[in-house]
């Protein structure tokens, strides 16, 4: 990031071929409408491209990348009136008749699950998401997100305890 | 500050959701975009560079002109006080131009450098005539002054063309910026715009 903030063009390929899919599966996860996914993820580069002069060594490119993120993910839940998505399996394709049971059971099992996350609290689903997707440790969500580790600690673990139980219910 | 962990069985069954990665226009545009933001950084840099540079060694000729004083003979230009650094800056700031030549012209090199500086002022107006017809083929001569048009010297941006169908919009034009919409759809089918700005250029 250093290097591209000083003007190495090529270092801004590299860190996004790095970044591109964890950020595209965490926005496109936390919105679950690909084409506003897209648009967001778009944005969301676009404000990293824009203020790469503000990048101070003391914060890690992975944490300051997600801090934007979650910005402008607040914006847009703030837009929508802090309303939760409804539950919406748009990509899960009706099981075919002449399925094998065990995998219409597979089937059902991953829908669950998917269900079980897109019906989480915003902020768990996010922690969730950052854990997963960006690798990041408890004290880089409290730091990307704007709140305390102990409330960061709490979402990534309520997050974890609702898919587990979907997963059981299987 | 203990971590929770990763739950192993979990992290599993979310990685079969799906490896999904952006589509690669979108990697495309975005990539276009930092290039894009990259060399408009570039150019400014190396201007400012080199009107410092031109200031220093403009201040240092004058310096030794001043003490040869008595065996050259002077142009008008040396013979004033010589300005600040900053103010030499501004002025080639003003003016557009490139930096100031290293040493104080004599008068003819001084016609000879205004020659030149209006036949670049020719060729910026050529070259915005060209831009602005490739940017709006359509729309009537009226329409760009309403709009307002962007520096002659500098090409459009998709952001900048946007903003002024935004502006088209306000003013009314509806017409006019439902072509240019459409010449931009043309012309930048992988733009995605963000949703603030598709409501402004959007038909009403």
């Amino acid at each position: 990031m250093l290097a591209y903030r000083q003007g190495d063009a090529g270092a801004f390929e590299v860190l996004y071929a790095r970044h591109k899919g964890p950020l595209y599966r965490f926005v496109l996860r936390s919105v679950r409408e690909r084409g506003l996914a897209e648009e967001l993820y778009q944005e969301i580069w676009m404000r990293v491209i824009e203020a790469r002069g503000r990048y101070t060594v003391q914060a890690k490119f992975t944490t300051w990348l997600y801090t934007i993120a979650h910005n402008r993910l607040a914006d847009h839940w703030r837009k929508r009136g802090l309303k939760l998505v409804e539950l919406a399996d748009h990509d899960a394709p009706a099981p075919a008749a002449d399925e094998p049971e065990s995998r219409a059971q597979g089937r059902q099992s991953l829908q669950r699950f998917a269900a079980a996350l897109g019906a989480l609290p915003e902020a768990q689903r996010e922690a969730f998401l950052l854990h997963e997707e960006s690798g990041m440790s408890v004290a880089e969500i409290a730091a990307a997100t704007g709140v305390g580790e102990e409330a960061a600690k709490s979402r990534v673990r309520y997050a974890l305890a609702k898919l587990r139980e979907a997963m059981a219910d299987g | 500050m203990a971590d929770p962990g990763r739950d192993a069985r979990v992290s599993e069954r979310y990685r079969t959701l799906g490896r999904e990665e952006p589509p690669p226009e979108l990697d495309a545009a975005i990539l276009a975009a930092s290039r894009r933001r990259h060399s408009r950084w570039a150019v400014p840099v190396s201007i400012a560079a080199v009107v410092v540079l031109a200031v220093g060694v403009t201040l240092r000729v004058q310096i030794e002109e001043r003490k040869d004083a008595e065996e050259i003979a002077l142009s008008p230009r040396v013979m004033q006080a010589p300005a600040p650094a900053d103010e030499v800056a501004r002025q080639s700031w003003r003016d557009s131009a490139p930096a100031p030549a290293a040493a104080p012209p004599a008068n003819g090199a001084q016609e000879s450098r205004a020659q030149e500086l209006r036949a670049g002022s020719r060729k910026r107006e050529a070259l915005a005539e060209v831009t602005a017809d490739r940017a709006e083929p359509a729309a009537p001569a009226s329409a760009n002054v309403v709009a307002g048009r962007i520096s002659p010297s500098a090409p459009e941006t998709p952001e900048q063309w946007l903003e002024r169908i935004a502006r088209l919009r306000d003013a009314g034009k509806a017409r006019e910026a439902d072509e240019s919409l459409a010449e931009f759809r043309k012309r930048y089918p992988e733009y995605r715009m963000s949703e603030a700005m598709r409501a402004r250029v959007a038909p009403r």
